[in-house]
């Protein structure tokens, strides 16, 4: 139950960060995903329940983000399986690693935007957008989580599983 | 003779200092600019003591000034320090009054300057990904706003509403890809439709190769599609591109509203055509 709402309380801080807060120091495309680093440690450290949280914070971050509804639960959700599948032949305790899935997450991530929304057209001319805030973002998102994952307390939390 | 002195000797003795002090003064007068031997032996004499008995009353001074005093002086200091500290923040504070006061006082001139009834409104926030153009703003359907309603600044407009909930809205900005507003050219009339780019810029498609649209032309709202009332600004025309062939010409065009920087905007309340 402590877990539970401590994580809420993550996702909730991140997601003001994220919209209300650090646009006004950041500019595009250097804004960060946090919710994207969240996702990535799921996938890595959870079972497959943790599949509906990704999927509930797509559809969060959804409600945030652009006007098509559904498209950042389908990005999340399949980040999740694929980072869950690939989790047991991944070393998940070295840090490095973790910053390394964080870089190619993101990456993945804007990819299935991408894909996402050129199967579906209904804005032209979006992908050279996303391709050009693609790398700035992963870059982003990497210095941030290299930030979450040196708090002690998540450390140890790991050692703890 | 001598019975008589010693009858009267009281009065000798003190008529002869009275005497004596007297000639001393008045020998003393023709001399009055040196020192005599008096006066030398007692200078000499008390000069060094003099001089010890000032320095440590200059010492005693300096302590007083210096370390007693400094009591005051740091409770003083500490005084204007805080009302350092207040002055500054009033004076930022009003600094951000003035600023705010004269967009506000823009964006008054603006909704009195229009027909349409409308609703000022802060942002709240912005997107969360970087390749969508929303912001939000803390107005809702309670204020009476419903999906697709004109949004505008001071400058020109900014977008339209969607996803309107009850104290919140979002606000499709003019540069996301899936906005697109009817416009003309100003200057020429030369008519397209603004759709966004994504990375803070418009471009004017569906623009006749053959219509007169040059750099630094003025892009507003033509009013076709029932959203935006007519001859609003929309932005500045800064890059114009005519290829050989195709009946299309590349404009590029710059929103005259900072999108980046926006605090208070102005909805108008009118219901767009279905």
């Amino acid at each position: 139950m402590l877990t539970a709402f401590k994580i809420s309380a993550f996702i909730t801080a991140a997601l003001l960060l994220q919209v209300t807060i650090l646009p006004a120091y950041l500019a595009d495309p250097f804004k960060p995903n946090l919710l994207i680093i969240a996702v990535t440690y799921l996938g890595l450290k959870t079972g497959r329940g943790g599949g509906f949280v990704a999927f509930a914070l797509g559809l969060l971050q959804d409600c945030f983000s652009g006007i098509y509804m559904g498209l950042n639960g389908f990005s999340f959700l399949s980040l999740y399986l694929i980072l869950n599948l690939a989790a047991d032949r991944l070393y998940t305790n070295s840090r490095y690693l973790m910053l390394f899935v964080v870089f190619l997450a993101t990456i993945v991530y804007g990819v299935l935007h991408l894909l996402l929304l050129l199967v579906f057209p209904p804005a032209t001319g979006i992908y050279l957008t996303i391709l050009a805030a693609l790398i700035p973002q992963a870059l982003v998102n990497t210095l941030f989580s290299s930030l979450l994952f040196s708090f002690p307390r998540l450390n140890a939390l790991e050692e703890s599983r | 003779m001598w019975e008589l002195f010693r009858k009267y000797r009281k009065y000798f003795i003190v008529i002869s200092l009275l005497l004596a002090a007297f000639i001393f003064y008045s020998w003393n007068l023709k001399h009055k600019e040196r020192a005599n031997l008096f006066e030398r032996g007692v200078l000499n004499l008390m000069s060094p003591v003099n001089s010890v008995i000032a320095g440590l009353n200059r010492g005693v001074a300096e302590i007083w000034n210096d370390y007693l005093a400094l009591v005051e002086v740091r409770k003083e200091n500490k005084l204007l320090r805080h009302n350092m500290k207040v002055l500054n923040s009033r004076l930022m504070e009003s600094r951000e009054a003035l600023v705010a006061n004269e967009r506000l006082k823009k964006l008054l001139d603006m909704k009195n300057a229009m027909q349409t009834p409308s609703l000022a409104a802060s942002v709240t926030g912005e997107d969360a990904s970087p390749w969508f153009k929303t912001i939000m703003i803390n107005r809702g359907e309670v204020d009476g706003l419903r999906e697709g309603m004109p949004v505008v600044a001071a400058d020109g407009i900014i977008g339209q509403l969607v996803k309107v909930v009850a104290r919140s809205s979002r606000v499709l900005l003019i540069t996301d890809h899936a906005s697109g507003v009817a416009s003309i050219i100003q200057r020429s009339r030369a008519r397209g439709v603004i759709k966004g780019k994504g990375d803070g810029t418009c471009s004017l498609e569906f623009s006749l190769a053959s219509e007169d649209v040059k750099v630094g032309d003025t892009v507003i709202t033509s009013g076709i599609g029932g959203i935006f009332p007519k001859g609003l600004k929309i932005g500045e025309v800064s890059m114009v591109k005519k290829g050989e062939y195709g009946i299309f010409q590349t404009v590029e065009v710059r929103p005259t509203v900072n999108l980046a920087r926006l605090e208070e905007v102005l909805v108008l309340l009118q219901q767009p055509a279905e």
